[in-house]
């Protein structure tokens, strides 16, 4: 193998480090905050379109009740997520993954 | 395009009397007129004896009168059906049972009657162009009268569940890395879609409501259904709803003066207080009156039926100048 070839190879690793590095900690992490909110948005969207569901009546679910058949997967995966969130501090401290 | 009538009071003044009375007025007067009647017990078939349905259909006794009864009850069981039956088509039914617990308790909240009259109101006033006038009898229950009363208040609910839905798109949108599929996209999502579409129908209730409706309250000569009316038309203040008039029923009719008797004396007592009464609504409502009728002795139907609509005073041809 030859000097040149060698420092090739070294640059190629290198490369692949850095980017590797770059995507985990930078590119990765931000959105992944980024999806992580756009979640929370949509729990909060959830509990304004279906509050009765936890005891909170409201005046509009009659109407609301029509996205229902779009939205049946998520909203059990949703009503189940409102059961077991712990906290909020829980909720956002799972980005800097500890 | 039609002027619409709402007429409104607490159960048992005779709504039902008073809005077939005023449809006939209007259709008296040349004008193609749809009387729709909300009441559950079917009123407005027994005044015109004939079966109505839920459909406008003409009223075989009289030209230019057509009528049709919404029941609160089968609007709610049809939306029910409708929604249940677009979940059975896109998803398992494993799925269906969580969901289906809070469609059943979307539809028996309390306000599933009203949300799903207010949707058929907006239905048959966007479907209103072959009539001149159309005669809502409103349901006793005060909920219609608000949500006629609160269109914008639904509005402002839907732009705020528009708003939280496009941002939450708007952010998975961005955090689709690469080649990577979006797991939202705005572009074709049917909640959007069907938050926009309510959106605009109640933003087309809201204007029709103000510009080319009138509201018209009936009430009866006693202290209950006098103050009921006060509540009424006091929810209605803060609104930019028309109420033009009220309609004074039930009023008990004078005896001859040579009636002594005790009927007679009962008569001329109640005449008497009744009298008190119409001088206090005169007095402190806002609104004027704008019919006295009497108590008739049989139920109101046929000929009894014009007598009633020729003491109505309004005069339907007269709106036009408003309206149009």
């Amino acid at each position: 193998m030859t000097l040149a070839e060698r420092i090739d190879e070294f640059l190629d690793t290198l490369k692949l480090w850095a980017r590797g590095l770059y995507h985990g900690m930078l590119t990765h992490p931000a959105y992944e905050t980024l999806e992580k909110e756009a979640e929370d948005l949509e729990d909060a969207f959830m509990l304004a379109c279906f509050p009765d569901a936890f005891g909170i009546p409201s005046p509009v679910s009659y109407y609301t009740a029509e996205f229902l058949p779009y939205l049946a997967d998520e909203f059990e995966a949703w009503q189940r997520r409102m059961w077991d969130r712990d906290s909020l501090i829980e909720r956002k401290g799972q980005q800097y993954h500890f | 395009m039609a002027r619409f009538r709402f007429f409104g009071g607490k159960g048992g003044v005779g709504k039902t009397t008073v809005s077939s009375a005023y449809g006939l007025k209007c259709a008296n007067a040349g004008l193609e007129t749809l009387v729709v009647s909300t009441d559950p017990a079917h009123s407005t078939s027994d005044v015109f004896d004939q079966q109505f349905s839920d459909e406008p259909e003409p009223v075989e006794a009289y030209d230019n009168l057509h009528a049709m009864e919404i029941d609160p009850e089968e609007e709610v069981q049809d939306h029910l059906q409708d929604l249940r039956r677009q979940l059975g088509e896109q998803l398992s039914p494993a799925m269906v049972n969580e969901v289906s617990l809070q469609l059943e308790m979307a539809h028996q909240t309390p306000g599933a009657y009203e949300a799903a009259l207010f949707d058929r109101f907006i239905e048959v006033m966007k479907q209103s162009d072959p009539y001149d006038r159309v005669v809502f009898d409103t349901s006793p229950t005060g909920g219609t009268l608000r949500l006629l009363a609160l269109p914008e208040y639904l509005e402002q609910w839907i732009d705020r569940l528009l708003h939280k839905r496009e941002k939450s798109i708007d952010y998975y949108e961005k955090a689709a890395i690469g080649k990577q599929q979006a797991r939202r996209m705005k572009e074709g999502d049917p909640i959007l879609q069907r938050l926009q579409e309510r959106k605009e129908r109640f933003a087309y209730a809201g204007e029709t409501l103000r510009e080319q409706a009138t509201f018209t309250f009936v009430l009866n000569p006693d202290e209950l259904s006098m103050r009921e009316t006060t509540r009424a038309i006091g929810g209605l203040e803060d609104t930019e709803l028309t109420v033009d008039g009220l309609v004074v029923n039930k009023l008990t009719p004078e005896p001859d003066d040579d009636e002594q008797g005790r009927g007679g004396t009962f008569l001329r007592d109640r005449v008497e207080t009744e009298r008190e009464r119409l001088a206090d609504i005169r007095s402190d409502f806002s609104v004027p009156v704008v019919a006295e009728i009497e108590t008739r002795v049989r139920e109101v139907k046929g000929s009894l039926l014009e007598d009633v609509a020729s003491e109505i005073g309004i005069d339907p041809t007269e709106e036009i100048a408003v309206g149009d």
